[in-house]
């Protein structure tokens, strides 16, 4: 460091700064003197003028997209707080108490049970609430596990071509060829009914999930290697896993994102699916897919008992389906205002 | 011999492809002392960058393949030394400036990170530490109000700006060798100038040695202690500046002469451009690379492969009239006619 400093007077580092380099050819200063309003000019654009800035300040111009992400945080904070306030206020959503049964059975929606009770006298309301927790917790769990073995796979494919990406392509290739739901369905019944529950049902989606997430990283790290910066990057000597992970998949990740928030409602369908089967929750757990195989059998005289949750589950996978949608176009360069 | 910081010794590298070998560096042979300023001269796919991106080990192999020579950086061959050195060295005690400043920056962090960056890989400086050293390294390369500068993204900077950073980066680790791939061809011509001026300044400072490629002889005139010219893969002509200047010997070297334009205001001057096209690297053309775009090219050009010849002290020509003063005099009579 100090041999640095003693090569590079101050002094002339400061004739630089405030008069800029003459240019001899052309007797113009190399660096064109600030004045007052040009700084102005810098200091507005750097006003957070980041790439993630950006993309927010485009998604919220963006109305549905907003309802959506307003829906989820309504749903994820009553879902996370629910053990503080629901058994106070809608009573135990999963007691099977008979005298309490006998009681309130079927009960019309009411002030105390904005809509109704159902067959063990439980408030409707509590159980979607309390279903809630499950269902986000497959959906979120679920993609991060496929997310990180696609984005692991899809960054060893995409960065070393030939025979790693080759192997690696394939066998993506043969897990897409399996039907997916069927798949989750033929582990999930292999099991014994008494490991039967949530823990399964994340590791069989989410183990099942990950091709697509691999297939897409590869295209786009592929894409994005390509970019002089990736060279740049190389030509100053960072290493394979800097340059794919500081300088690539930051560039890269942008697909992932939006298809990741897709994929909790696909997968939160897929529960909901697994769990009407009887494989996925198991009671007394309660989740949207459970409730509806409860309610079917319910479905001629009370249908409300599957009209409710499967709402739930229909308003939860659109609003990530609008959210992904509006995260696509926000983090979209090429459509930069 | 190995008192050469840089010494290239018959490099020869090609690419397999599908469509046949594409002979990208054939036979090239330099040395670059300390300090020293080499230009290396020719039109696009002549092979100039791609001999430096080899020494870099910046080729993918394959389908890139060094089939003979070597190129020694102090010493230690840069072909058969480890991927892994040759990673230290990169950046570090060879640093590169690329063409597209536009591009070359990643988009997603702050110049300053990224001027920082080859100091944390070299250097083992500390984040603080190389983000204060950023700070210096782009007042150096005159970029104004450094401090804040260092704060923008790349989209905030104008390419000259960018160029500016680009060669802050490349200087961050105080290289022995800057090599500098047409940093000026995608800037206007105002800020071209001030780039050069602002290299040549830094060179005396730091006392780097620059290999300076481009396809604009004027760039070179007045920066460049020796230059080569290279055609097809091939060096054409090599010698010092003033020796190449005043004194060309290849054709080809006099028809980049004749296709500057001149700064003649008085009277219009026909632009005597090299006709043709460069010749395909896949196909180059039997004997002399250059004979079908060369007026005076000989029945003996079209089947024997000119050798580099010294004609005095090092200056050097691969034809073979170079230096036969008959030829040169029946060349000016017909340029005459």
């Amino acid at each position: 460091m100090a041999e640095h400093d003693h090569k590079r007077p101050h002094d002339e580092s400061r004739l630089v700064q405030e008069h800029g380099v003459r240019d001899s050819r052309s007797g113009l200063p190399a660096v064109p003197p600030i004045t007052e309003e040009v700084q102005h000019l810098h200091g507005d654009i750097a006003a957070g003028r980041t790439l993630w800035g950006d993309a927010w300040r485009r998604l919220r111009r963006n109305r549905l997209a907003l309802v959506a992400l307003a829906w989820l945080l309504i749903v994820l904070v009553s879902a996370l707080t629910a053990d503080l306030w629901v058994g106070k206020v809608f009573g135990d959503p999963k007691t099977t108490n008979s005298a309490l049964a006998m009681k309130n059975q079927y009960l019309e929606p009411s002030l105390t049970h904005p809509i109704g009770t159902d067959d063990f006298g439980r408030d409707v309301l509590g159980r979607v609430i309390y279903g809630a927790r499950a269902s986000l917790m497959v959906g979120v769990a679920a993609v991060g596990i496929s997310v990180i073995i696609g984005l692991l796979l899809g960054a060893l494919a995409g960065f070393y071509p030939g025979v790693v990406d080759a192997l690696i392509m394939r066998a993506t290739d043969i897990f897409l060829a399996f039907p997916y739901i069927l798949f989750c369905i033929l582990i999930l019944a292999m099991l014994p009914p008494t490991v039967r529950g949530i823990g399964p049902v994340i590791l069989s989606i989410g183990l099942l999930g990950w091709p697509s997430f691999a297939r897409l990283f590869r295209g786009s790290v592929l894409s994005v290697k390509e970019n002089d910066y990736v060279d740049a990057g190389r030509a100053i000597g960072a290493s394979d896993a800097r340059l794919m992970f500081r300088h690539i998949l930051p560039n890269a990740i942008a697909p992932i994102i939006v298809y990741a928030t897709m994929s909790v409602g696909g997968a939160i369908l897929t529960e909901a699916a697994l769990s009407y089967l009887g494989l996925g929750i198991q009671p007394p757990e309660i989740s949207w897919g459970r409730m509806l195989n409860e309610g079917s059998r319910l479905i001629m005289s009370h249908p409300s008992l599957a009209f409710w949750p499967g709402l739930a589950i229909i308003c939860t996978v659109v609003a990530f389906t609008l959210l992904g949608d509006g995260l696509r176009d926000a983090l979209d360069v090429k459509m930069k205002d | 011999m190995a008192d050469h910081l840089l010494e290239v010794d018959d490099l020869t590298m090609y690419f397999h492809t599908r469509d046949g070998v594409v002979k990208a560096v054939d036979g090239v042979s330099y040395t670059l002392d300390k300090g020293e300023t080499l230009g290396v001269v020719g039109e696009s796919g002549s092979g100039k960058s791609v001999t430096a991106l080899t020494m870099m080990g910046l080729i993918q192999m394959p389908p890139g393949k060094v089939e003979k020579g070597d190129a020694k950086f102090k010493g230690r061959s840069l072909i058969t030394m480890k991927p892994e050195e040759l990673r230290k060295i990169r950046g570090n005690e060879m640093a590169m400036i690329f063409q597209d400043p536009m591009t070359s920056l990643n988009p997603v962090y702050r110049v300053g990170h990224q001027v920082a960056e080859p100091l944390v890989i070299h250097k083992g400086l500390s984040k603080s530490e190389a983000a204060t050293r950023a700070v210096e390294l782009l007042r150096l390369v005159g970029i104004p109000n450094p401090e804040d500068r260092a704060k923008d993204y790349p989209h905030q900077f104008s390419g000259g700006m960018r160029q500016r950073a680009m060669i802050a980066m490349a200087l961050a680790c105080d290289p022995d060798v800057l090599i500098a791939d047409e940093p000026t061809t995608a800037l206007d011509v105002t800020i071209q100038a001030q780039i050069i001026e602002l290299m040549q300044e830094l060179q005396q400072r730091t006392g780097s040695a620059i290999i300076m490629i481009t396809h604009d002889l004027g760039v070179v005139a007045d920066m460049a202690d020796r230059i080569l010219v290279m055609y097809a893969g091939r060096p054409a002509e090599y010698g010092k500046t003033d020796e190449v200047f005043y004194h060309p010997l290849h054709p080809y070297t006099w028809g980049l002469m004749d296709s500057i334009p001149t700064h003649n205001l008085v009277e219009k001057s026909e632009l005597c451009p090299i006709k043709g096209q460069p010749p395909s690297l896949v196909n180059v053309p039997s004997g002399c690379a250059f004979h079908p775009r060369c007026p005076y090219a000989t029945d003996r050009c079209k089947s024997e492969i000119p050798a580099f010849r010294i004609i005095e002290g090092t200056h050097g020509a691969a034809c073979h009239y170079a230096g036969d003063p008959d030829f040169v005099r029946a060349c000016a009579v017909g340029v005459d006619e």
